[in-house]
């Protein structure tokens, strides 16, 4: 090895030696945002189609985090949202954790890859844990007078030119985060996503959050996918196959760090990385 | 000179941008003040979801064997980074590094494992906002 070669190797080494979490990268989950300049491919029927494999982009910060749009991420919760943002903190387990369907507007916070499988009359979008949403596309359609609760909510689409509008209400209020923080929602959530896709390469949303029993105002959440390659795809993944540390899980997400995020803000080094044996 | 940029890209991508995956928070379950060190062999191995767990015979200095468990991420999210089942034989000595359950059960999140052979692997869950992320 030249001492070039060794002046820029060895401190790559010693970096990822040292590092806790060596080899992890992006694990193929999120990537970088890319330029593009291919049109959004269209149906027959005329509509952008927003099928395809979508990643998180490296650059959405904070992740997980409902308030990432907001200043300084802070929720204009309610009295009754401040407590039921207490109770979430420091009485309930993440529903996730427990196998329990993360609903909307949650799974569009999420670092996980989703797909889009896009119809004439109908979409899917299916999620990471075996979950998925099924959404009838049609503007004559109304919502149900007394929906049955539920995680995804009941979920109209219909097409506004080139934008497809995903309104859902009825909605569950118990077993509920709204995000990956702990963050509450009642059963008057009301969500209105904005899908599109403005070229080959992206899918974005806008979403508008309503909920006055917890919420003093409407909140917004804007976020952009990156399509993943040719042959990436969902896997398998029971979540409750051997799900062991739901029995050791505390309450809440944990502290929340300064920048949005879960996770303690100065935890201790891990053992230094032993040294590879000679051969 | 395309090399000390090519290698400064693989850095930053290793190092920046960690996705948001994990079906829960590594502090739900870990105390980020309690990292540790444990050396065993290997008992039995769990490739399942959501995690992937090794269990370990531990000498605990008194002769006495201690048996861990210890927590990994998804077998999905192992292999992706490299890290596959048969990198671990039952009967190994292997080495893992993470931090204690706050319950204070013996159950650590194996955030590094050392390999017979000296290879280490991440068996971080992605995305937990753990150490590093």
């Amino acid at each position: 090895m030249s001492s070039r070669l060794a002046a820029v190797w060895i401190p790559l080494a010693l970096l990822l030696g040292s590092s806790p979490v060596l080899g992890q990268g992006d694990n193929g989950l999120t990537a970088v945002d890319v330029k593009s300049t291919k049109p959004a491919p269209r149906t027959a029927d005329g509509h952008p189609d927003l099928s395809g494999y979508w990643k998180g982009t490296t650059d959405t910060k904070p992740g997980g985090n409902i308030g990432k749009d907001l200043p300084g991420f802070k929720l204009p919760l309610t009295p009754a949202g401040e407590a039921a943002l207490q109770h979430n903190l420091t009485a309930t387990i993440d529903p996730e954790s427990l196998c329990i369907i993360g609903g909307i507007p949650r799974h569009n916070a999420s670092g996980l890859p989703f797909e889009v499988l896009q119809g004439a009359r109908k979409v899917a979008f299916l999620y990471w844990y075996s979950y998925f949403r099924l959404i009838p596309i049609d503007a004559r359609r109304k919502h149900s007078e007394d929906p049955d609760p539920s995680f995804f909510g009941e979920e109209l689409g219909r097409w506004e030119g080139d934008t497809l509008v995903i309104d859902s209400i009825g909605f569950k209020d118990e077993k509920v985060w709204i995000d990956e923080n702990a963050n509450p929602h009642s059963d008057a959530l009301h969500v209105v996503e904005r899908w599109t896709r403005p070229d080959a390469d992206h899918i974005h949303v806008e979403t508008l959050i309503e909920d006055s029993k917890f919420y003093t105002r409407p909140i917004t959440y804007s976020r952009t996918w990156v399509a993943g390659k040719a042959d990436e795809e969902l896997q398998e993944y029971s979540c409750s196959e051997n799900n062991v540390d739901k029995d050791h899980l505390g309450f809440g997400p944990g502290p929340i760090r300064p920048d949005g995020t879960r996770g303690y803000l100065d935890p201790a080094p891990l053992p230094p990385p032993l040294p590879r044996p000679v051969k | 000179m395309k090399l000390r940029i090519a290698i400064f890209a693989a850095v930053v991508g290793l190092t920046a941008g960690w996705p948001l995956l994990a079906h829960h928070s590594f502090a739900a379950e870990f105390d980020g003040s309690k990292a540790m060190r444990l050396t065993g062999a290997l008992s039995k191995i769990e490739w399942t979801n959501p995690h992937t767990y090794f269990y370990l015979d531990v000498n605990d200095g008194s002769g006495n064997i201690v048996k861990w468990t210890c927590e990994a991420g998804s077998p999905g999210a192992l292999s992706r980074r490299g890290f596959k089942k048969s990198d671990l034989k039952l009967g190994d000595t292997i080495v893992v590094d993470g931090y204690l359950a706050k319950d204070g059960s013996h159950l650590i999140d194996a955030r590094r494992v050392t390999l017979p052979d000296g290879r280490i692997l991440s068996g971080a869950s992605a995305g937990d906002g753990g150490p590093g992320q």
